[in-house]
């Protein structure tokens, strides 16, 4: 039982915390920013734990852990580590945006909390419902941090479509677990090897059926085409933080457990390529089409998490053809969270209140009022363009090598045609901030850790480039 | 220092730059450093040109392990091919800092950044270096082109962005395509130039590499048809921007054709080499005849630089020794005077306030020494015996007539264009009547005119004296030759007639 324990001590600091916060919130005994440095020690706290060699760190894809329904491995810690550093940041940044929003309480870090527990959960989980549960967790407390704003329409307006779609998406992974559990009589990730290694995979309908919704449930949260329309309107409802941390953390718990699950069986994930080539190309030129045409940031940069989507959907296809292929998910996940966090850092202190600026246009000559948070903005921008030596370069750089690798050279070089349109909408914001003339002088009121928040990003951008260096 | 001399040519500008755009220093004291950083990198190129042995091969090689499991090394080395373009990089920067005195602080911050990235660039030996820094090297363009343009800068910046991105995107895919294939048939992974050179590539997928390639580089050039974005952008940009992009920039496109694409893709190079020459040969002739046309004179000489490097780029295509030894020299010849032509425009724009031609008349008279270089300059330009733009084209004629009688004619009488308008323009400037505006303009000072004298007498011993120089050249051009001989034969149209390619043995 010991054993079992140790390394699930992350997620047990974040799930005390968590507790511990609602507590404190019950009987309002802390100050709003005390509550956002507190959830920023819980975050650290559980990421050093989750640095420390506890357990096996190979990448072993099952394990005894809690008979089967979990596991730590390599992937799942570095998964962790991810989705962790995305609560923190985001819990920095929403403190310099509540300083200009007032609708904030204490619990929305509870909250905050509460899902990256569910999110750590996830990325561990061996076993259906378990999966399941662990969406549910987090889905839950993201629902309500999109409509936390309750006075805002277009708030309620995004929380409802996400909600409903929400519910769906939740009711098809059910419905999925269903028929795989009636095909092989187990729900443990295990077992469904097992019995596809046995058995194969075509040859039992119900499974297919099964994996299919299952399939349908994760694409829907990824927000993969042709279930990527609700992401514009959720993003843009959204608080800023908010956005930022579903943008980031939600799809690198999704994308953990997607791979899990199709690296089950090379039969299973072998039956869907070819539908996932398609769904791939598509939602990478949906996603630009869609960003190219907007005026609003928000609205842009959740086009533009489509497109990244579609760049990871390209690494998920490729995966598991050879040894380099393991991490490169991980890698470019943790670059485009650097990235996308420190935008939404930023946007946090310069939106001023009320989110006023938020169109392109609200950011023309910010190069003039603020050099450093335009500088830092365009770290960022070109960091998701791909352009060296920044993190988004590496990490574009290993998702075409290996998609060149595993003979999808076709679906390399669409991926390098859809950032050529990227180019468009990255460099509109750095137009708009360079090369216009300030019209307002960006006065900002905001405690220094969003910005001191942008900073770290900023040098994470390069140092997550240089990473792959050092070791 | 000097054990990593084109390491401290990179960095040493790029620091110096981003220094300069974040302390909160004066304009004057701005241009001061940079004078002081380009004078060192100055320094360093002849102690470099000094030491440089011409053997072959690459010499001060730096070889630094970056990314082991991936084969990609930080490794730098020059050859005669890249020499001198890393020289004429170092000898015409500190002259910008010299002459342009009014530029902003940005500005010069950009310069410098930009001539570190070219630097890094032309050093590069590494596929993946080579392209972080040729990625690079835009962004300093592209932020003097938005910020400190003029009135139309905004399609202008977007124009070139979209172009040189698009180009320089697809060339990754190719390079990655080579990483792999070279993964595939040697178990190793390597991003070498050197061994990717090894690869025997084949089929469609070559082919498509190759253009990739060559789509980013005839983007750079810029080969017609792809040059549309090049009047907006060398007009609109501001003239130390202008004088980037002509001077330098233009140049490593061709340069990275010789490095990069003639070793690993010969077949491919050979196969669709009179393609690229007619190219070469039509850009050349279409934007010479543009370029009479033109009011402005700024966007006349971009024009007549289009023209010309459809020339230069004409010497790669013609694969004998003759033409890619004056290609080379030529990139030197041209970029001398074509840059210090760019930065005269730069001081009468700055001096009078207006670059139309109808606007301005009588210079000569009123500035004696500055119409004198501007001639001599401009007379390099246009290839008139006696000066470096001689040499470079002759020989680059002599290659074609040897490649396709054609071409070669075709190129050789065409050249008369660039004479006429280029004479036309200089008429209409620096003689005929003078008016309000030119009648107040001044001479250069002392210092200006020193400033400016080693380059003009650079073009003049270049023309006058060109041996040393092709003698360093050539034995470069011969190998890259060498290397290309047996894909020619190889190739499924026979470009040579065999009895001359038998000859270069």
């Amino acid at each position: 039982m010991n054993c079992d324990i140790v390394p699930i001590i992350p997620l047990g600091i974040v799930g005390l915390g968590a507790v511990i916060l609602m507590m404190l919130a019950a009987f309002e005994k802390i100050h709003l920013e005390v509550a956002a440095v507190f959830s920023m020690c819980v975050f650290a706290l559980a990421f050093v734990m989750q640095l420390l060699p506890t357990g096996p760190s190979d990448m072993a894809p099952y394990s005894e852990l809690f008979r089967g329904m979990l596991v730590t491995n390599g992937f799942t810690k570095v998964a962790a580590l991810i989705i962790l550093a995305c609560g923190f940041f985001t819990a920095m940044s929403s403190t310099s945006y509540f300083r200009q929003n007032s609708f904030c309480t204490l619990e929305f870090y509870c909250l905050l909390i509460f899902s990256v527990w569910g999110m750590l959960l996830l990325t561990m989980a061996r076993e259906l419902i378990t999966v399941f549960i662990s969406l549910e967790i987090f889905s839950l407390c993201i629902y309500v941090l999109v409509g936390y704003n309750r006075r805002s329409a277009t708030s309620a307006e995004a929380v409802l479509k996400y909600l409903m779609l929400g519910a769906f998406a939740g009711s098809f992974f059910t419905m999925g677990t269903a028929l795989v559990y009636g095909a092989v009589r187990s729900t443990g990730f295990a077992a469904i090897a097992t019995f596809i290694a046995e058995n194969g995979f075509l040859e039992t309908p119900a499974l297919v059926g099964g994996v299919f919704f299952i399939l349908f449930a994760f694409l829907f949260k990824i927000a993969a085409f042709p279930f990527h329309a609700w992401v514009i309107d959720v993003y843009d409802g959204a608080s800023v933080p908010v956005t930022g941390f579903m943008a980031t953390a939600l799809k690198t718990a999704i994308f953990a457990v997607l791979v899990n699950f199709l690296s089950l069986d090379a039969g299973l994930k072998g039956a869907w390529l070819d539908i996932l080539f398609y769904i791939t190309v598509f939602t990478l030129f949906a996603g630009n089409l869609i960003a190219i045409g907007q005026s609003n940031l928000k609205r842009m940069l959740a086009a533009s998490g489509i497109v990244h989507t579609g760049y990871l959907l390209i690494a998920v296809i490729a995966v598991g053809d050879n040894a380099l292929s393991g991490n490169i998910i991980l890698f470019y996940l943790a670059a485009y969270a650097a990235s996308t966090l420190g935008i939404f850092a930023s946007l946090s202190y310069l939106g001023g209140q009320d989110e006023k600026r938020c169109s392109f246009d609200d950011f023309k000559g910010l190069a003039k009022v603020r050099p450093y948070s335009a500088a830092a903005i365009t770290v960022f921008l070109l960091s998701m363009a791909g352009i060296p030596p920044t993190a988004g370069f590496m990490g574009k750089f290993y998702i075409i090598t290996t998609a060149f690798q595993s003979g999808q050279a076709l679906l390399a070089v669409l991926g390098i045609v859809s950032s050529i349109l990227s180019m468009w909408y990255y460099l509109r914001l750095i137009i708009a901030m360079y090369f216009h003339e300030a019209n307002e002088p960006f006065e900002i009121e905001a405690s220094p850790f969003a910005p001191i928040c942008t900073l770290i990003l900023a040098a994470c951008v390069f140092a997550i480039g240089l990473y792959p260096m050092v070791i | 220092m000097f054990e990593n001399v084109l390491s401290t040519m990179i960095f040493l500008p790029v620091l110096a730059g981003l220094v300069l755009l974040m302390l909160p220093i004066s304009q004057c004291a701005a241009r001061r450093l940079g004078l002081a950083a380009t004078i060192i990198i100055l320094i360093l190129g002849i102690r470099l040109a000094f030491g440089f042995s011409g053997a072959g091969g690459m010499e001060f090689s730096e070889v630094r392990e970056i990314l082991p499991t991936l084969g990609i090394q930080y490794s730098l080395g020059i050859d005669g091919i890249s020499l001198f373009v890393l020289l004429t990089s170092a000898l015409l920067f500190p002259l910008v800092f010299l002459v342009m005195t009014n530029q902003t602080k940005g500005c010069y911050g950009n310069l410098l950044i930009a001539q570190g990235t070219m630097a890094g660039a032309i050093c590069a030996t590494d596929l993946i270096l080579f392209y972080i820094f040729w990625e690079l090297m835009l962004l300093p363009i592209f932020f003097m082109i938005g910020i400190y343009g003029g009135p139309k800068k905004l399609p202008a910046t977007i124009k070139i962005m979209l172009y040189t991105v698009a180009g320089s995107l697809l060339m990754l895919a190719a390079i990655l395509y080579l990483g792999v294939a070279y993964h595939s048939q040697f178990g190793h992974w390597s991003f070498s130039a050197a061994n990717l050179a090894n690869l025997t590539l084949g089929g469609t997928a070559a082919v498509l590499a190759f253009a990739g390639f060559m789509l980013a580089f005839a983007i750079k050039i810029p080969l017609f048809p792809l040059h549309t974005w090049l009047p907006d952008a060398y007009t609109e940009a501001p003239p130390t921007a202008t004088f980037v992009l002509s001077a330098i920039m233009a140049k490593i496109g061709v340069y990275a054709v010789i490095r990069f694409v003639i070793p690993t893709f010969e077949v491919e190079f050979a196969r669709y080499a009179l393609l690229l020459a007619c190219s070469g040969v039509i850009g050349m002739i279409y934007c010479g005849i543009a370029a009479i046309g033109q009011k402005d004179i700024k966007r006349l000489l971009a024009f007549s630089s289009a023209s010309h490097m459809g020339i230069i780029a004409l010497g790669v295509f013609c694969m004998n020794i003759q033409a890619l030894t004056g290609t080379l020299f030529q990139i030197v010849a041209h970029a001398t005077s074509t840059g210090i032509l760019f930065l005269f425009v730069g001081m009468l724009e700055e001096r009078m306030g207006s670059r139309e031609i109808s606007d301005l008349g009588g210079i000569a008279r009123k500035a004696p020494v500055f119409a004198f270089f501007f001639a001599i300059a401009m007379l390099a330009s246009v290839g008139l015996p006696g000066t470096s733009g001689f040499i470079g084209e002759f020989l680059i004629i002599l290659g074609a007539i040897k490649f396709n009688t054609a071409i070669g004619v075709l190129a050789g009488t065409t050249l008369i264009i660039g004479v006429c308008y280029m004479l036309w323009m200089f008429q209409r400037v620096f003689f005929e009547k003078s008016n309000e505006r030119t009648s107040s303009f001044k001479d250069l000072t002392p210092i200006e005119a020193l400033a400016f004298l080693p380059v003009i007498l650079l073009i003049l011993i270049m023309g006058i004296y060109p041996q040393p120089f092709i003698a360093k050249i050539e034995p470069a051009a011969k190998e890259q030759i060498a290397s290309l001989l047996p894909a020619v034969q190889v190739a499924n149209y026979t470009v040579l007639p065999k009895g001359q390619v038998s000859e270069h043995k």
